[in-house]
């Protein structure tokens, strides 16, 4: 006989392990989680039609030889290891770790920089805020044109200016390392708002107090920048880096309508690559669900090390 | 007083997944794609097609003399961007919903012919195919059977100012075939008009973009080269003759010759230069032309010569052909459509709006009346005679749109990256080799 039996009084049930700590009677808890799940419904119907049903099609035809039409012949690892001897896919996937560096850094920087800027008392200062943030409300398919408006080699319009003041055409379009450039430059134009938007709502929460506090003691606007805002907005900026991060390793439009992933594979990033490979004229399913499956996982290691990290600082 | 009616929380449930699907196909008109496609009905076929404003219109007006022939019957025609239009025929193929008829160009009709999705025309062209040359019927035909019309062709000639050359000091062209410029000759004119040419001009470029790219094989036909060996199993890309081809393409970006944005993954075409006045020469289609007259007009002068040869002449199978799905409905009614739009008058009807090439015979030898620049297509009719059964072979295999991506990638790395000519030339045969290897077992 248990000690909890001996406690209780004649004929008293002993209380049911899953009665919930506020109480409720089960009857209760069993009506609100069906509510939950008829709220919940539709969103996990779409997620599980449109995201995890392809998500795992991908990965089964990743072991498949699926090419155009018909069904596919089981291929065990073949897709994989032709992956890891295909030469393309380790240039687009260090082209895709370049524009990934290159871009994340510098769209979370001049995004805090100029959210700094637009959170003093600037005439005009709505103005400016939605000339930097427009661009992110533009279709990047528009931006992307733009961006080839702007930098196609014969006729665009920088090489335009450079012409006029003599320093001569540029090879935006013919050289790989200015071509990743103007991919880079054109995909900071559609960042730099967003990291600013988010840094200004984030700027708002900043301890008014506890910047007096630093000025009081004598800490000039750097250090009140470095050891006080910096500091405080970090979790905006572990947001913003991470989303950025899954946005340079996404990046398709602007490299497919600027470059076409050249000269030669200059700017053949993971998913042109697998799009070209899967939708293009290869037609070549097995391979092209590989390549996209690889750059998931990618993403998910490299962000998985970012939260670690974020929470060991925060600890 | 009565309690005031309520609602069930199963039928709220039911109203807003009701109220949801009510909205999302409300949507529906917003956010369908052009490309989408869908099939026709017993009286009614799907005809989904790409091209120019002209061709667009001419092919509705085929489309309403084919219902006046055929009382009840209703021909929707859908025009799509080029860049959409096989994206849009696979995933309708896929899901059943392809549209009756289609227009694709040859390169690209292999994928679909080899793969059992075309409806086998059986012996209702035995006409068409009497009054046209072997090398187009073969365009249209996988393991002996004919799975579309070839409706028309179209290839590649040099156009060019002749203001600007004869500037440069250049006063004769070609103007017999027999007389076309060997290869030699060609660059030493580009290079006179390369040193002539002013700031921000060129020579010349090729029409070798994006899906363009199989044009380069003109220059490996010319060299008297191939793609495959006589039973389409085997690359010949690491042969003399391609590395001939490939050199002499390649001397076009080194030397200067042509923009350096004119190479096979350039975003842009080389056409819009042309028009804009900043180069001399252009290798064209025929299907530019009504463009170049609508754009150019009277600003400059234009002609047009043969394209340089080399050990021969060639040129490139361009053109495009229409077939029906398998799937067509009413496969009779698809069948009948194609036979009247293989039809003479129609052909002829079709390439006099839209400037383009006839493939039958009886049409080529004569002398048609195109909308525009009538005086400049007797060069193409003689450029379309060049074409050989095996060149038109080795562009129509069933997985040679892959091979033409593998084309533009690796030839834009030698042209641009300053990869060598043999390094170049084993990679793209690596590759063709590994996709002849998928194209058996497609078949098989």
């Amino acid at each position: 006989m248990t000690i909890e039996k001996t406690a209780l009084a004649p004929g008293q049930e002993a209380p049911r392990q899953d009665a919930t700590p506020t109480g409720k009677a089960p009857r209760s808890r069993l009506r609100d989680n069906r509510a939950a799940y008829a709220l919940l419904g539709p969103n996990l119907l779409l997620i599980g039609l449109f995201l995890l049903v392809p998500l795992v099609w991908s990965l089964l035809m990743s072991f498949q030889a699926k090419r155009s039409f018909g069904p596919g012949e089981w291929s065990g690892l073949t897709n994989l290891s032709r992956l890891l001897s295909d030469d393309v896919f380790w240039r687009a996937l260090l082209n895709t770790a370049i524009f990934t560096v290159a871009t994340v850094p510098l769209s979370v920087g001049l995004g805090l920089g100029l959210a700094m800027l637009m959170d003093k008392a600037l005439p005009g200062r709505g103005v400016f805020r939605t000339i930097v943030y427009l661009p992110i409300a533009v279709s990047s398919l528009v931006v992307s044109l733009v961006g080839l408006l702007l930098f196609d080699e014969s006729v665009g319009i920088v090489n335009g200016v450079l012409r006029d003041l003599g320093v001569g055409p540029v090879s935006w379009q013919s050289n790989g390392a200015l071509a990743m450039l103007s991919v880079v430059v054109m995909t900071l134009w559609t960042r730099v708002g967003f990291g600013m938007l988010v840094y200004l709502a984030a700027l708002q929460d900043v301890d008014k107090e506890v910047l007096e506090a630093a000025t009081m003691d004598g800490a000039g606007g750097f250090n009140r920048v470095r050891h006080v805002i910096v500091p405080w907005l970090r979790p905006t900026t572990f947001f913003l880096v991470v989303i950025n991060m899954i946005w340079s390793f996404q990046v398709f439009d602007v490299v497919y309508v600027m470059t076409n992933g050249g000269p030669g594979y200059s700017t053949t990033m993971l998913v042109t690559y697998a799009y070209d490979e899967g939708f293009g004229p290869s037609r070549n399913f097995g391979y092209g669900a590989t390549v996209g499956l690889v750059l998931l996982v990618i993403t998910l290691a490299i962000t998985a090390v970012q939260l670690r990290v974020n929470r060991r600082q925060e600890a | 007083m009565p309690p005031p009616p309520s609602l069930s929380r199963r039928a709220l449930f039911g109203s807003a997944l009701g109220l949801g699907a009510f909205g999302l196909s409300g949507c529906a008109g917003l956010t369908e794609r052009v490309s989408s496609t869908s099939r026709g009905s017993r009286d009614t076929l799907t005809f989904q097609t790409y091209g120019t404003d002209v061709e667009g219109k001419i092919y509705d007006v085929l489309a309403r003399r084919f219902e006046e022939q055929h009382r009840g019957v209703t021909v929707d025609v859908t025009v799509v961007p080029f860049a959409e239009a096989s994206t849009g025929i696979d995933a309708g193929l896929v899901s059943g919903t392809a549209p009756d008829i289609f227009r694709v160009d040859y390169p690209t009709m292999g994928v679909y012919a080899s793969t059992g999705q075309l409806l086998d025309l059986e012996d209702s062209l035995d006409e068409l195919a009497g009054d046209s040359s072997k090398a187009f019927m073969d365009a249209v035909t996988d393991r002996g059977r004919v799975f579309g019309i070839p409706q028309h062709v179209d290839t590649s000639a040099l156009v060019y100012r002749p203001d600007v050359l004869r500037d440069a000091g250049i006063t004769s062209v070609p103007d017999r075939p027999e007389d076309a410029w060997s290869w030699e000759e060609f660059a030493d004119v580009a290079a006179t008009l390369r040193d002539a040419a002013p700031a921000g001009s060129s020579a010349f470029a090729v029409n070798w973009q994006a899906l363009g790219a199989f044009r380069w094989l003109n220059f490996l036909f010319q060299a008297g080269g191939h793609v495959y060996d006589e039973d389409r199993t085997r690359s010949l890309l690491t042969s003399d003759a391609a590395a001939r081809a490939l050199d002499f393409t390649k001397s076009f970006f080194d030397e200067g010759l042509v923009p350096q944005t004119s190479s096979t993954k350039a975003a842009t075409y080389p056409d819009a230069l042309f028009t804009s006045g900043s180069l001399a020469m252009l290798y064209a289609g025929n299907f530019l032309l009504p463009s170049f007259a609508d754009t150019i007009k009277d600003r400059f002068e234009y002609a047009v010569t043969y394209l340089p040869r080399d050990r021969r002449r060639a040129s490139e199978l361009g053109g495009n052909a229409l077939v029906a799905t398998k799937g067509a409905t009413n496969p009779e009614l698809a069948s009948e459509f194609l036979t009247f739009m293989a039809a003479p008058a129609q052909m002829k009807d079709f390439c006099e709006a839209s400037v383009l090439l006839p493939t039958r015979d009886s049409l080529l030898s004569r002398e048609l009346d195109f909308a525009v620049a009538a005086d400049l297509m007797p060069v193409y009719a003689d450029q379309v005679t060049t074409i050989e059964p095996r060149d038109v072979a080795d562009v129509t295999t069933a997985t040679f749109a892959e091979v033409n991506l593998s084309l533009a990638n690796e030839l834009e790395t030698c042209f641009l990256s300053g990869r060598n000519t043999a390094d170049t030339l084993q990679a793209l045969a690596e590759q063709v080799d590994e996709s002849a290897y998928l194209n058996r077992q497609d078949v098989s």
